[in-house]
């Protein structure tokens, strides 16, 4: 084979490993966000996605359909974590544990204007910052392509791993992403905000 | 785990990192920085549209260090200016062989302090000759990479890390295209030496035109256009190499000349000041005459 087709191969083998984790994430409005699986029915996506309510709506790559709690939110930094009983045996995301390079292809995992499981790939353009109230946060450019849809899915590495949280299209060329590091610190914080329902340790 | 697909991410990112190495902040303009490509320890090559100021100017390199930078020439023809460091300490970039088509490739600058930025595209087209807005550009690369904001003046690089040329969107229409990497080098090392790059004059007016088949025949040229001549300047290279009105140019120094964009290209450069072989037709004949190209001012 020609490295093209094992490329391509390799791709499949990609995909057919992440799409269990992504799902349809509304919230009772027009339009609808992304989500990702961490394992024991929790499910992340970007707060901004599910603004209007404490109950949305989980659809998963099987179209079964729960209703969701949200279970923990920050709005600073786009996150928020949601939890519905039917979602235990879901599989849970791996997240990159090194730190990303630019240049390394990337690929975005969502449903751009609502077209279910898509995948755009690119490079990551940039490890910059964003200001935020709480001060600055490091942030994620890629130049693969998201539109709406997009937000709250997965930004993964040429491996699969989640590297980070799609949330944002700048000028219609550049996507931002909030980084793992970010995300593995919300929910760490969420577990110990939440006693009674403890975020499991299988999701950090 | 490791496959194909993640050698490839890490062959990128490497790539990247490898020419990133040489890819500098140039602080030469008002709005935000843009970019440049360390060609020698104390020479940086840039987009000449960034370089706004004459003088006040400095580079970050790839560590961080500021350094003041003079402007060692500009040539707003190719939209390239030439910068000298003060001091060497920059890593010089390596060149790549010619550009195919549909081969990957990463547009990348540095903007800020914040570190390199890159994005991903394929090698579209390969152009020119294309006249600009100050002259003639032999040649140009275009790609699908997206030209973020400070990317003019940077590199566009090979899955080796290798410059294959620089970037600009200098030529208007929101558009990038990229300046291949020997040309840029070349008007570079002219730039060096001389502050500017020598274009050469002829001193004619004219005009395109069709060339008949029986004349293209007595030419051995299969060239359906050249360049009738409709005046010919006092005191010109053109008259002194006994140019006339009623001519018709079909090729300067061996090359075809079919129209004013490949005129304007063949006088650029090297031929200043050489006598260079003018190929026309005159009154139906092919006819050699010599022409010691003059220098525009």
């Amino acid at each position: 084979m020609n490295p093209a087709s094992l490329l391509d191969a390799a791709l499949d083998d990609l995909l057919r490993r992440v799409r269990p984790l992504l799902a349809v994430i509304q919230d009772g409005r027009r339009g609808a966000g992304a989500g990702v699986s961490v394992g024991d029915g929790l499910v992340l996506t970007n707060n901004h996605v599910v603004a209007r309510g404490r109950s949305v709506r989980v659809t998963l790559e099987d179209d079964g359909t729960f209703e969701a709690r949200v279970l923990a939110r920050d709005p600073e930094v786009d996150l928020a974590l949601l939890h519905f009983p039917g979602g235990s045996g879901l599989p849970a995301a791996v997240f990159a544990s090194e730190r990303p390079r630019p240049g390394e292809m990337v690929f975005a995992f969502g449903h751009p204007w609502g077209q279910r499981n898509v995948l755009t790939g690119g490079v990551l353009s940039a490890v910059t910052t964003a200001r935020t109230r709480r001060g600055e946060i490091p942030i994620l450019r890629t130049d693969a392509r998201l539109a709406p849809g997009n937000s709250g899915g997965p930004l993964l590495n040429a491996a699969g791993e989640v590297i980070g949280l799609n949330a944002m299209i700048f000028g219609g060329d550049q996507g931002i992403a909030i980084p793992a590091g970010i995300i593995l610190k919300f929910l760490e914080q969420a577990r110990r905000s939440n006693p009674s329902r403890p975020v499991p340790e299988g999701a950090l | 785990m490791s496959n194909v697909l993640v050698e490839l991410s890490n062959a990128l990112a490497t790539a990247a990192e490898k020419a990133g190495a040489s890819t500098v902040t140039v602080n030469a303009r008002r709005r935000m920085p843009a970019s440049g490509i360390a060609i020698a320890p104390d020479l940086v090559l840039t987009a000449n549209h960034v370089v706004e100021f004459d003088e006040g100017i400095t580079v970050n390199l790839a560590d961080g260090t500021e350094l003041p930078a003079a402007l060692a020439g500009r040539d707003h023809a190719s939209d390239l200016a030439l910068l000298r460091l003060d001091g060497s300490k920059a890593r010089a970039a390596e060149p790549a062989k010619d550009a195919r088509i549909g081969q990957i490739v990463l547009a990348l600058g540095r903007p800020s302090a914040e570190g390199i930025e890159a994005s991903l595209g394929v090698v579209s087209a390969l152009g020119g000759p294309v006249r600009t807005r100050h002259g003639g550009l032999d040649k140009y690369i275009r790609t699908d990479t997206t030209p973020f904001p400070g990317f003019s003046g940077g590199p566009l690089v090979d899955a080796e890390g290798r410059v294959v040329g620089l970037n600009t969107s200098g030529f208007g229409h929101g558009a990038a295209i990229t300046i291949p990497a020997d040309l840029a080098w070349k008007i570079a090392g002219q730039l060096a030496e001389h502050g500017s790059v020598k274009r050469g004059y002829l001193g004619i007016r004219s005009q395109g035109v069709e060339i008949p088949q029986a004349a293209q025949t007595a030419l051995k040229r299969d060239q359906a256009t050249g360049l009738l001549v409709v005046g010919v300047e006092k005191g010109s290279p053109a008259e002194a190499g006994s140019l006339m009105v009623g001519d018709i140019l079909v090729a300067v120094n061996g090359q075809p000349v079919r129209n004013h964009d490949e005129l304007l290209v063949q006088l650029s450069g090297d031929l200043v000041g050489k006598a260079a072989p003018v190929e026309l037709l005159r009154g139906g004949q092919p006819q050699t005459v010599t022409v010691t190209i003059g220098a525009r001012e």
